[in-house]
């Protein structure tokens, strides 16, 4: 078990509805594998910082979630498949410790 | 921090014979103030990158190495999801 976070754009030509489909199957594609989704975050629509497929906006969603990585195959494969995801990123998440963060890098010198 | 001193010093004597001016030492911020560096934050990393989107050098910010690292980590990773620009020339 580790925890991920992903974040993935949808199309913004899609109404708040679909979006918030989206998120819930996204979650229990995560939850069918013995998976846990700690938190869903929308981020609503956004200007993307560069155009993607000719498109300036998306609907940022952002998941964090603990779990195998057979999930993050799954969730991979289904995103590339989904063509109304512009973008998608599975990241593994960085825990602070706050006793060891700050020190290493002086320690390092 | 002693050694690191006596290096400084003698880094300095060497510049004064060719009579050059050594900058000061920056800090680095994110040690000073324990910062924590986040791919997500678009506002706060986009003080690290310059107006055509490249990534500041650390002997411009002060950034020590070892948040350096982390920082273009964020970047690329911000940028991967569209939170930063590879190149801000796109729409001009």
């Amino acid at each position: 078990m580790r925890a991920y976070e992903c974040i993935y754009i949808l199309n913004p030509s899609l109404d708040e509805q679909a979006v918030k489909d989206k998120a819930v199957k996204y979650s229990e594609i995560i939850t069918s594998r013995q998976g846990q989704v700690t938190s869903v975050d929308q981020w609503g629509k956004r200007r993307l910082a560069y155009p993607i497929e000719k498109i300036f906006e998306g609907f940022y969603t952002f998941i964090r979630f603990s779990g195998d990585n057979e999930i993050l195959k799954e969730l991979d494969r289904v995103f590339r498949f989904d063509e109304t995801v512009l973008r998608h990123s599975l990241v593994v998440e960085e825990r602070p410790k706050p006793a060891e963060a700050p020190k290493s890098p002086a320690e390092g010198k | 921090m002693a050694i690191k001193n006596d290096r400084n010093e003698k880094r300095n004597d060497k510049r004064k014979k060719k009579e050059k001016r050594m900058l000061p030492m920056k800090p680095c911020r994110f040690c000073m103030d324990d910062l924590p560096i986040d791919y997500k934050d678009q506002a706060f990393l986009s003080r690290f990158v310059t107006e055509r989107g490249k990534i500041t050098p650390r002997r411009i910010t002060g950034t020590c190495a070892w948040h350096q690292r982390q920082l273009s980590k964020a970047i690329k990773r911000a940028r991967a999801i569209a939170l930063l620009p590879f190149a801000r020339e796109y729409y001009r």
